[in-house]
């Protein structure tokens, strides 16, 4: 009962956020100086033809109707235009975006595996090595071990992702000539190719935030090496590898879950600059085209997506605690 | 196929400049240039592109004659480029350039024999009707739509979907269109050759749908497209060379590989390796690349140059109160330092010093220098001419694309104007958030402007009329100088108006001449482009105009 109601609570939440993130994301773009329509009729375009372009694309309408038939659509989907030279958008419509002829639906649709399957991967592969090489470190404080993987989390932490990219790009795609530097092959088509492909992208997103993680657990696993509980289960005789694990670990966990739930939750939102560096179509590339051409439709839904993702992130995280931390 | 890149004519942000290789114009014939000729077919073409999306819809694209539209789209007419001599509009689906009647407002087209879509049915003046008619719809607005404003009778057409008809689009059997225009139009063979007047099959094309399927008549047919990934073409079976000179219709397959890096598509370029070698890109080698490629003998081969072509220029708004005064506006002339806008926009490589406005390579192109100053400006003149004005403290808005190259271009024209007193304020904006400003309504708001042109074909017109035609102030136009000269205009209207090419580019010379004689514009500086291909691409070459290769003639060692 008492989960139940924490649930219903926290979806409520989840809706009330995602309805205010829609809503800021349509008053920008309402405020901003740009008008899509305007993009949208190109050069040469009349004031008349102006007002219809305005008018098919829905834009003609006060502000607030617009946000109404925006959430409207999500439900019941939308028809621009009438008789056989309308577009249709169905339900979920996110919107349609007349810059790409396509719903956003469909957009987001092709490029929510591409960067999944970069974020997802990649974070497993930051969160292992990270917190192994935090512990190894803690473990072996103040010895060269401890040094090399500190300098290393330096480099790490310090190396903006464009360079190590490009970086990796040269050495693994260029120099040696092992692996391919660009393009995604889906995990249905191929899962061996998938997999090829997506090694650099793992690989350059992986050592920059294994570093950061790693700092913090060696930080975190320092000071919980230093309390009274290990010590306590030190002197009752329990093996070392149990005291690290089941004790130090578990506790040092608490703050990298938040972390991680966080990390993962804005890089489903698109790992723009990996994904441009490896020609990669996902969410941040769809994004940032999209704000490059005022693609407003593309932008809200992507948005929206966006916070879909931190916020369930942030949920999982909570329920996460609860099984770390009994007290919570 | 859409492509908001700058400079074809339209999108007016500088991003142009780029380093160049020396030499000015095309590489074609270089040492590693494979011999191939117009018989070797085949192979499959890869295009490294870093747009991520294409517009395969001819009513909405923007693509130049002889890039990738040209692979898909055959219109009543098209270019003619060559590796050396001026670009010339030659027939392409009709018999003839057009037969001009009524003093050129009534323009007629024969279609040729043997034409064909990619699903196998023949082209029909029906058909290119339609075409035009669906550019008038709201869902498929944004094209490259010379042809609107001057076909008669259109206002309020809603587009063929709606069941009418265009009654100025004459078509009296299948293989005969007549256009009625509303003005006498010596261009108008130019204006045909766009994407947008491409023949569209009647019933075969929802404006939803068309885009994703599209049914092609140029050599190539859309297998598959997948945004931000690629698209892949293939031969269209239907397409009969023998009635269509001007494509070389040689790689068997083209691949377009979109959202590319452009410095990893420029790495992948020179290093050259065996996915490479049967590949170009699309994109302008950035400046580091380009550096690299001046040390790498097999890439600097295999490097491709454009002549100095789309033109950098400064708008001056002489509808702003401080610039009202001529002699005010003749001190900016005479006061920029083209010489640093040149290592601003990467070294005597990139840019040449420009003091007229038409495109070189163009007929009516004429150089001339209104205001003498030397490269490095004249800031005494400039000193002097303010204070014959009686103007002190002057304090100029500039605004500019927030762009690298743009940025520094900007900078430099701030420091030379700033050794003649002049203080000028950059106010750097996003491209639209530049665009909404410099093409609005208002004129407030900026007094200068940073912006670059190339004309979407290579007629003295586009490199006119756009920008100093008094009809294209604000309502999203790109007269940004805000110049409202009758003069100009009616010298405008005339060279419109007359049918031989090369009395009409007298005309537009002249019309360049008053422009700069109203100081409402002061030129800096004609970029160039630079593209690598790989070792097996042949036949990749840039002609005069336009500053991009042609895509129709590459083709492939076998």
């Amino acid at each position: 009962m008492k989960i139940t109601r924490f649930l219903l609570i926290r979806l409520a939440g989840m809706i009330a956020v995602l309805l205010l993130v829609s809503l800021a994301t349509f008053l920008i773009f309402y405020i901003l100086p740009a008008n899509p329509a305007r993009t949208e009729c190109g050069r040469l375009c009349t004031p008349s033809e102006l007002r219809d372009v305005r008018a098919f694309m829905g834009l003609a309408q006060p502000v607030w109707r617009q946000y109404l038939d925006f959430l409207a659509a999500i439900f019941a989907g939308r028809t621009y235009g009438s008789g056989p030279g309308a577009i249709v958008c169905p339900a979920p419509c996110l919107g349609y975006s007349f810059q790409q002829n396509r719903t956003v639906l469909s957009l987001i649709g092709q490029t929510l595996p591409v960067t999944t399957s970069i974020a997802l991967g990649a974070a497993v592969l930051w969160l292992v090595t990270g917190t192994a090489a935090g512990v190894i470190s803690a473990l072996r404080h103040g010895k060269a071990t401890d040094r090399a993987v500190m300098t290393t989390a330096i480099i790490g932490v310090s190396a903006p992702s464009y360079l190590v990219g490009l970086l990796a790009i040269l050495l693994f795609g260029f120099k040696l000539n092992i692996l391919p530097v660009s393009g995604y092959v889906s995990l249905l088509q191929s899962p061996a190719q998938w997999a090829f492909h997506l090694i650099l992208p793992w690989c350059t997103l992986a050592f920059i935030s294994a570093a950061i993680y790693g700092r913090l657990t060696r930080s975190q696993m320092l000071e919980a090496l230093g309390e009274d509980y290990v010590r306590t289960a030190r002197a009752k005789g329990l093996r070392e590898r149990r005291v690290i694990v089941r004790h130090a670990l578990r506790n040092v966990m608490i703050p990298i879950v938040t972390m991680f739930g966080l990390d993962v939750g804005a890089l489903l939102g698109g790992a723009v600059i990996t994904e441009k560096v490896y020609s990669m179509y996902g969410l941040g590339a769809l994004l940032i085209g999209a704000v490059q051409t005022t693609d407003l439709s593309t932008i809200s839904g992507v948005t929206i997506l966006a916070a879909v993702f931190v916020l369930v992130a942030n949920f999982v995280v909570d329920l996460t605690y609860k099984l770390l931390d009994p007290r919570v | 196929m859409r492509k908001r890149i700058v400079l074809s004519g339209s999108a007016a942000i500088a991003l142009t400049a780029v380093l160049a290789a020396c030499g000015g114009a095309n590489n074609a014939s270089g040492p590693g240039t494979p011999t191939i000729s117009a018989a070797d077919k085949g192979g499959t073409l890869t295009i490294l592109d870093s747009e991520t999306t294409l517009t395969l819809d001819p009513a909405q694209s923007w693509s130049l004659a002889v890039t990738s539209s040209g692979l898909l789209w055959r219109r009543l007419t098209t270019w003619k480029i060559g590796p050396t001599g001026a670009p010339a509009v030659v027939p392409d689906l009709a018999t003839s350039d057009g037969t001009p009647s009524d003093g050129g407002r009534v323009w007629t087209y024969h279609l040729k024999s043997g034409i064909y879509f990619s699903n196998g049915q023949p082209i029909t003046s029906y058909d290119v009707k339609y075409g035009i008619e669906r550019t008038y719809a709201p869902a498929l607005s944004g094209g490259l739509n010379y042809q609107k404003p001057l076909i008669a009778d259109t206002a309020g057409y809603p587009g063929p979907f709606s069941g009418k008809q265009l009654s100025s689009i004459v078509t009296p059997n299948s293989k005969t269109i007549i256009f009625h225009l509303n003005k006498p139009y010596g261009d108008w063979p130019w204006v045909v050759s766009t994407t947008s007047m491409a023949p569209v099959p009647e019933g075969k094309a929802p404006a939803a749908t068309f885009n994703s399927h599209p049914i092609t008549s140029g050599p190539y047919a859309v297998q598959s497209y997948t945004p931000g990934t690629s698209a892949i073409l293939v031969r269209n079976k239907y397409w009969n060379a023998a009635t269509d000179p001007n494509r070389s219709g040689g790689p068997g397959k083209i691949i377009l590989e979109l959202n590319q890096d452009p410095t990893v598509e420029a790495q992948t370029l020179i290093a050259d390796g065996p996915t490479a070698q049967n590949a170009f890109g699309a994109d302008f080698v950035p400046p580091a690349q380009l550096a690299q490629v001046e040390n790498d003998p097999s890439a600097k081969a295999r490097l491709v140059t454009s002549p100095a072509s789309p033109l950098e220029y400064v708008a001056v708004n002489v509808e702003s109160p401080k610039l009202k005064n001529l002699q005010v506006r003749e001190a900016l002339e005479y006061a920029v330092n083209r010489q640093a806008v040149v290592v601003a926009s990467g070294g005597p490589v990139a840019a040449d010093p420009a003091t007229t406005l038409i495109t070189p390579g163009i007929v009516g192109r004429e150089p001339y220098n209104l205001y003498p100053a030397g490269t490095a400006g004249d800031p005494a003149k400039a000193k002097s001419l303010l204070a014959q004005a009686g103007v002190h403290n002057l304090t100029l808005t500039l605004a500019t694309p927030n762009d690298p190259i743009s940025t520094a271009i900007s900078q430099a024209v701030q420091q030379a104007y700033s050794a003649a007193g002049i203080k000028v304020l950059i106010k750097s904006l996003s491209a639209n958030a530049f665009s909404t400003l410099a093409t609005g309504n208002s004129a407030s708001g900026y007094d200068l402007a940073l912006s670059s042109w190339q004309p979407d074909f290579p007629s003295a017109m586009d490199n006119i009329e756009p920008l100093f035609a008094s009809a294209m102030i604000g309502n999203g136009n790109y007269n940004i100088s805000r110049l409202s000269d009758p003069k100009v205009d009616a010298l405008i209207n005339r060279a419109e108006g007359t049918i031989n090419e090369a009395a009409a580019g007298k005309i537009w010379a002249q019309a360049d001449k008053a422009i700069m004689g109203d100081a409402a514009v002061v030129p800096l500086v004609y970029n160039r482009n630079s593209f690598l291909r790989g070792s097996s691409v042949g036949n990749f070459y840039i002609g005069e105009f336009p500053a991009y290769p042609v895509y129709t003639a590459a083709s492939l060692k076998q």
